[in-house]
């Protein structure tokens, strides 16, 4: 950052005047796909199998951040802690999977595990959907562990000392002073993390998992109509925006509230 | 302060009635202010008064509502676009308070950035002017430090040299020693006043009183966005009959005898 | 010699479990090189189209015209929060295919899958690029605007002059960090059938079943070219840096 005075000259673009205009591409491309009623009517055919698809995504996404967070806190700790046989591997896997493409982890989890597993003599399937939100949760795990790791690095170790000379205990600091503060630091980057996996999702439909995407594709070779697949892959698009963009917004609203130095 | 006569000289600046308001409050309220070429017109009064907006009127960095302003052939306030004010620009240096150098680049690029890019000077020309400039602002040994490397003092005598860069018929002065440090700001002071002795045309605003009766031709009292009194600082400082002026000259004047004693 | 070599790196490597036997077949090494070097050429051109393209929505986003900044903003949005996936298949099953019907075929088209990646995942990354520059720009005091505009400076000299160079510095960590995600992504491309390392890959290992050999390559690779352009920023902000500027 600059270190000097901020202002803000130009006025922000406040969602005031970004969601009519979106709203407005939205309603307009809908508006197309009308003019071609029967191309309208095959979309609505089709909408409940392409909800289905989504339901996949937000499914996906949902387990991966939540196996990514579980992995990443432990690694992070793991990244903190004093001894280096234990800091060092943990270190070496952040670096090389927050370097690692999504698509690619999600073809490696999907062509290494087998499609079901013998757990004692029972025949468990092991779907792709699984293997895809596997793919996608091991660079989650990356990034939280080094979210976790800055957040708790970024609070000075005199806060510590600051609280007990208060008469706080060492829970009561950790409760009251430490954690707060952190959590205002990793939840705005997990909320980012997260908008990011949801839209990694859609790498899914490339081994296979029948997910949005997919299901457009499924959709446009079944129909074979050209303004059909416009609108088809249109759709997709909005949905996605329409799924992430809140997030986003939310995001951003915290990361303004939480600014305060 | 040149030899000839102050009447026979031309007039340079010209305001007439102006008024400005920056949203519900007003600014200016009626300023009428001539300024002949070889002028130093100093101006004077509290803050708030609207000395600095005066400034900013005159080479059109603010637009007033009302009146009428000329620099030399130029209708300022018939000037519609930002584009139409460039021109004026070029021709009307100013220094602000609190420098305005530009952070990134060298002493000697902030210097010759204006006259290279917009008066199209070549390189070679402009740099042997800086350096020119350099000298007269007693800055010479720091060409390729940046602004961040300088003093308060040092900072605003690179300003200077940037604004006499363009070669103006006009500086305007905009309170360029209240930021300073009261060590640094003789050295200011001191190239301003051989800038004037040379004759260059000038309008400071200022709180340095001693020096503004030194080298001014004129001094303007300000207060409430009126020009309250005018006239050669002898008459101003010394035979005012009006209370404001005295009082205000003599709240400052203890502030204004310790820095003057750092010259 | 060279057969050699890799004949005995084949060996070697089996004896510690790993099958890196199709190194041994001219041909399928081919692919795999070609692979690699695809990946390397789609990176080297998509990012000057991603900086340019960053700092014309940068400039646009902070013009404080309507008819600029608006379009720019919908843009960076709608760029932002959807998957570089699904643009890919829009820009490349729709708008490719419509220019195609306008042309009269696909063989009239001059626009190849390798446009398409270039084009989609430069204009995504651009975007986040837009937002970095945008909140550098807006963090030049106005104070240093008004100077330049008493130099007599227009819009356009104040931005290119003043404002960019001023906020580039400031942006740069968030570039750098942009062009990372910008390597990974154009990963996207093997969707299209661009034959980067990924697209090689998979026709290597659905022959020979190594897909953990050539993932550990894979993975090296990226860690290389992105340790690469970390490398690359960092000596770019020493370079950048001014004395007394604190960024």
């Amino acid at each position: 950052m600059l270190n000097i005075l901020t202002f803000s000259r130009v006025p922000s673009l406040a969602s005031s005047t970004v969601l009519p205009v979106l709203g407005g591409i939205a309603v307009a491309g809908l508006l197309w796909s009308f003019f071609e009623p029967e191309s309208a009517a095959t979309l609505l055919v089709w909408t409940p199998y392409l909800a289905r698809g989504f339901a996949m995504n937000i499914l996906i996404s949902i387990c991966a951040i939540a196996l990514g967070s579980l992995v990443g806190l432990i690694l992070g700790a793991l990244e903190l802690s004093p001894r280096a046989l234990i800091r060092f591997p943990a270190l070496v896997y952040v670096q090389i999977f927050r370097n690692a493409p999504h698509l690619v982890l999600i073809f490696a989890t999907t062509y290494i595990f087998p499609f079901e597993i013998l757990v004692a003599g029972l025949r468990i399937p092991f779907p792709d959907w699984i293997k895809a939100t596997i793919g996608l949760a091991i660079p989650a795990s990356a990034h939280i562990a080094e979210i976790v790791r800055g957040a708790v690095q970024s609070i000075p170790t005199a806060q510590w000392e600051a609280a007990a000379g208060m008469g706080f205990s060492r829970s009561q600091t950790l409760r009251w002073i430490i954690l707060p503060q952190c959590i205002k630091r990793v939840l705005p980057p997990w909320m980012n993390l997260y908008a990011s996996i949801s839209m990694g999702t859609a790498l899914a439909s490339l081994v296979g998992v029948n997910e949005l995407l997919h299901a457009a594709t499924d959709a446009s070779t079944a129909v074979q109509r050209t303004d059909f697949t416009v609108a088809v892959y249109l759709t997709v698009l909005v949905w996605f925006f329409v799924y992430c963009y809140p997030v986003a917004r939310f995001t951003q609203n915290l990361e303004r509230r939480f600014a305060v130095r | 302060m040149t030899e000839s006569k102050r009447e026979e000289r031309a007039i340079l600046v010209k305001m007439e009635d102006v008024h400005l308001a920056f949203g519900q409050t007003q600014v200016l309220k009626g300023i009428d202010l001539e300024v002949r070429k070889g002028d130093a017109v100093s101006i004077i009064g509290p803050s708030g008064s609207g000395k600095s907006t005066i400034l900013r009127c005159i080479n059109g960095l603010v637009t007033p509502q009302r009146g009428s302003i000329t620099v030399g052939q130029t209708a300022v306030h018939e000037l519609k676009s930002e584009a139409e004010r460039i021109p004026l620009r070029k021709r009307i240096g100013i220094v602000f308070q609190q420098y305005n150098l530009f952070p990134h680049l060298s002493v000697l690029e902030n210097i010759v950035i204006a006259p290279v890019r917009i008066q199209g000077v070549g390189r070679p020309e402009a740099e042997r002017h800086a350096r020119e400039l350099l000298a007269r602002v007693r800055l010479s040994d720091k060409e390729h430090a940046y602004p961040g490397e300088l003093s308060g003092g040092q900072q605003q005598r690179v300003a200077i040299a940037r604004a006499l860069a363009m070669r103006p018929e006009l500086v305007l002065f905009d309170e360029v020693t209240s930021a300073l440090d009261p060590e640094t700001v003789g050295e200011v002071l001191a190239v301003i006043r051989e800038l004037v002795a040379d004759g260059l045309t000038s309008i400071l605003v200022t709180h340095e009183m001693r020096f503004a009766e030194e080298i001014s031709d004129e001094v303007l009292f300000t207060e409430g966005g009126r020009i309250v009194e005018r006239g050669s600082p002898a008459s101003l400082f010394h035979n005012s009959s009006n209370p404001r002026i005295h009082s205000f000259i003599n709240g400052l004047g203890s502030g204004a005898k310790t820095r003057e004693s750092a010259l | 010699m060279l057969d050699s070599i890799l004949a005995g790196f084949v060996t070697y490597t089996k004896s510690l479990g790993f099958n890196f036997g199709f190194l041994t077949s001219v041909y399928e090494r081919t692919i795999w090189i070609d692979g690699i070097s695809m990946t390397l050429i789609l990176i080297a051109v998509t990012i000057p189209v991603s900086l340019v393209g960053g700092g014309l929505l940068a400039a646009a986003l902070t013009s404080g015209r309507k008819y600029l900044s608006v379009p720019a903003r919908v843009f960076v949005e709608l760029t932002r929060n959807t998957p570089t996936l699904v643009q890919l298949m829009c820009a490349f099953l729709v708008v490719n295919m419509l220019i195609s019907k306008a042309l009269g075929g696909a063989q009239y088209n001059p626009f190849s899958p390798f446009f398409w990646v270039v084009a989609v995942v430069g204009l995504h990354i651009a975007a986040f690029h837009a937002e970095a520059l945008r909140a550098g720009i807006e963090s030049v005091p106005s104070a240093t605007l008004e100077a330049a505009r008493a130099i007599g400076f227009n819009r356009l000299q104040i931005l290119w002059f003043v404002e960019f160079p001023l906020a580039l510095r400031a942006a740069l960590p968030a570039i750098v960090n942009n062009l990372v995600n910008l390597a990974k992504l154009t990963t996207v491309g093997s969707a299209i059938a661009v034959g980067e390392v990924t697209y090689a890959s998979i026709m290597i290992w659905s022959q020979r079943d190594n897909v953990i050999e050539l993932m550990i390559v894979i993975l090296l690779l990226f860690s290389l070219i992105n340790l690469l352009i970390a490398r690359t920023g960092r000596w770019l902000e020493n370079k950048l840096k001014v004395p007394g500027l604190g960024i």
